[in-house]
């Protein structure tokens, strides 16, 4: 039988989860030194690691050619659709927010208002939410930029420590939800190999509870 | 303007040689089940008017149909699945005809998928609707073993998984909350999304059915799944719907499934279309259900024709694309002779081509001018023989 591949997101979710599977035994050597490798091997072939980008994580496990995931709920958020979600691993926490310039009035006057994000669904539905026509402009770098040169009246956008926003003058006058990592499995995989994925999973929240 | 003059849009693909064999293969297998189960072939138009699609608890949101219009301006939808066409035949054509009816289908659905999801926007189905059918658990066992012995023919390594969409219709109408609340929450067991699920229950007052809730999509496995299940829903409503799925798991047991059957309390797939059991299939290599199926007595009280009915439907295009990716998936379409005829010998090649394919060696007529040009041709198409005749 193929062993289990699971798709890590690159960069910190990768670096947290690999001490998680070294702390519930595995052995993570290949993946430490990976060089220019895509796929690992991890413990004694017990599965293999895919790493790759945050929204390639969601793909990889719909399309069943990764059996689970661990990626960010932002993405999730952004870009889910049919897999299940199945443990908040409890790192990688922020949150997402509503900022504008320090000060400014913005649910007030009749004007629409216009919003610049990363995440264009995530605040879609925030505002849909509110029943709240805005303008959605994506911007791809720096969003905090945006409300300083006059281009929206508010951001949406991941918020760990504020200081971004406190030293470009913002402030988050809302919190739209939180974030953390998640586990999440193709859904035909869980079901054809419930056994193995239900004993991996259980393990990963004995250590992150 | 760009021309689109040479590429077929998203999600749609041409089909070549071994695809078709492979894809013919798999389908006549499966026509093979339904034909000796006395189900009758119904073919619908591929296009109808929206009304049939939009009817309550269709499940089908109108961002995945593609629109047109007839000359009077009425809204037309490309068929975006088979059953709801199926529905309106038989309140129509088939109101008068002895119940229950058994029909079967096999064609292509057309959904417009969000772009660059590699998702198929056009695919081959086949299904088994069995209508006008009284409650008890005779129809959904037919319905069941015909979708067994259909995934069966055609696989080896499958599962199907079984559910009943009461029990989760019981438990939420014991809780003081409104549809969109009822939605959310039915939407995070389907994903099996477990911190949005205590979320959301967190936020009620706390009693049998919030915490029978809260486990039931983790209550999927073999039949230890009832124990559990008995115990947490004991007092609710739920209780008769699990009575009656293990009826049918007791029933189905005798077929020797063993790990082949599953059952999932957390199946609440279009829940409010499915009034009975649910069950879906999985094929070892597929990424998504191949089959989905289940008990619907509500729908045809859209076309004010109620009465029961139950079918499923199979995805047999991602059984094809799986069946072709296999090693030795042995459909070659290349003839093992080509025969050769020298002029006025034409005839009789062509009578000797019948009589080889008739004992079962696959022949083909060379329709090429000379000799050195049909050697070339099977040279380069890797056929092995060429006969010359006359």
């Amino acid at each position: 039988m193929k062993p289990i591949r699971i798709a890590l997101t690159k960069g910190r979710l990768e670096k947290t989860t690999i001490e998680l599977l070294e702390k519930i035994g595995y052995n993570c050597d290949e993946v430490k030194n990976k060089g220019r490798r895509l796929i690992l091997p991890v413990g004694n072939n017990d599965f293999e690691v895919v790493l790759a980008k945050a929204a390639d994580v969601i793909t990889y496990v719909e399309h069943g050619v990764c059996d689970l995931g661990v990626v960010g709920k932002d993405t999730i958020l952004e870009n889910g659709s049919s897999f299940y979600e199945l443990a908040d691993l409890g790192f990688g926490k922020c949150r997402f927010a509503l900022a504008t310039k320090k000060d400014s009035d913005f649910y007030g006057g009749y004007n629409t208002k216009t919003i610049a994000t990363k995440y264009p669904n995530v605040t879609r539905s925030f505002f849909d939410d509110k029943n709240m026509d805005v303008r959605i402009i994506k911007i791809e770098g720096s969003v905090e930029l945006a409300p300083l040169v006059g281009l929206a009246d508010g951001i949406v956008d991941i918020v760990e420590t504020g200081s971004t926003l406190k030293a470009n003058g913002l402030e988050v006058i809302e919190w739209v939800t939180d974030i953390s990592a998640r586990l999440i499995a193709n859904t035909a995989s869980l079901k054809l190999r419930k056994k193995e994925i239900e004993e991996l999973q259980n393990k990963l929240e004995a250590v992150t509870l | 303007m760009k021309r689109n003059l040479k590429i077929t849009p998203e999600g749609t693909k041409d089909f070549l040689f071994a695809e078709c064999s492979a894809m013919d293969d798999i389908c006549g297998k499966i026509e093979g089940v339904f034909r000796s189960r006395g189900f009758k072939k119904v073919i619908t138009p591929g296009i109808e008017f929206f009304d049939v699609f939009s009817v309550n608890c269709s499940g089908i949101s109108q961002e995945s149909m593609y629109k047109l219009t007839d000359n009077k301006g009425r809204l037309l939808v490309v068929r975006p699945d088979s059953t709801l066409p199926i529905a309106r035949m038989v309140s129509s054509r088939l109101s008068n005809s002895t119940l229950p009816v058994r029909l079967y289908y096999k064609q292509a659905v057309y959904r417009n998928n969000p772009t660059l999801t590699g998702r198929r926007n056009e695919f081959m189905q086949m299904g088994v609707e069995l209508l006008g059918v009284e409650e008890g658990i005779r129809p959904d066992l037919e319905i069941l073993s015909t979708a067994l012995s259909s995934i069966s023919s055609i696989a080896d390594d499958f599962r199907i998984e079984l559910g009943h969409a009461r029990v989760f219709d019981a438990l939420s109408a014991e809780l003081d909350i409104d549809e969109n609340y009822k939605e959310k929450i039915r939407l995070s067991i389907e994903s099996k999304n477990y911190s949005a699920l205590n979320n959301l229950l967190d936020k009620l007052n706390p009693c049998k059915a919030v915490s029978a809730i809260r486990r039931l999509p983790s209550l999927f496995g073999g039949e230890e799944v009832f124990d559990k299940a008995y115990e947490i829903c004991k007092g609710t409503g739920a209780v008769f719907a699990l009575d009656y799925l293990s009826k049918i798991y007791n029933n189905l047991l005798p077929l020797g499934l063993g790990e082949k059957l599953i059952i999932d309390l957390g199946l609440v797939q279009r829940n409010d279309y499915y009034t009975g059991i649910v069950f879906c299939g999985y094929i070892n290599g597929i990424g998504d259900a191949v089959i989905s199926g289940g008990r619907y007595d509500k729908l045809l009280s859209e076309f004010d024709k109620p009465m029961g009915a139950a079918g499923f439907a199979i995805d047999t295009d991602a059984i094809t694309i799986k069946r072709l990716s296999d090693k030795n998936s042995g459909y070659s379409d290349n003839p093992e002779v080509l025969i050769f005829a020298n002029d006025g010998f034409e005839i009789e090649a062509i009578n000797e081509v019948s009589r080889l394919n008739e004992i079962g060696i696959k022949a083909q007529f060379s329709v090429l001018p000379t000799l050195s040009q049909t050697k070339d041709f099977a040279h380069q198409r890797g056929i092995p023989e060429v006969r010359e005749i006359g």
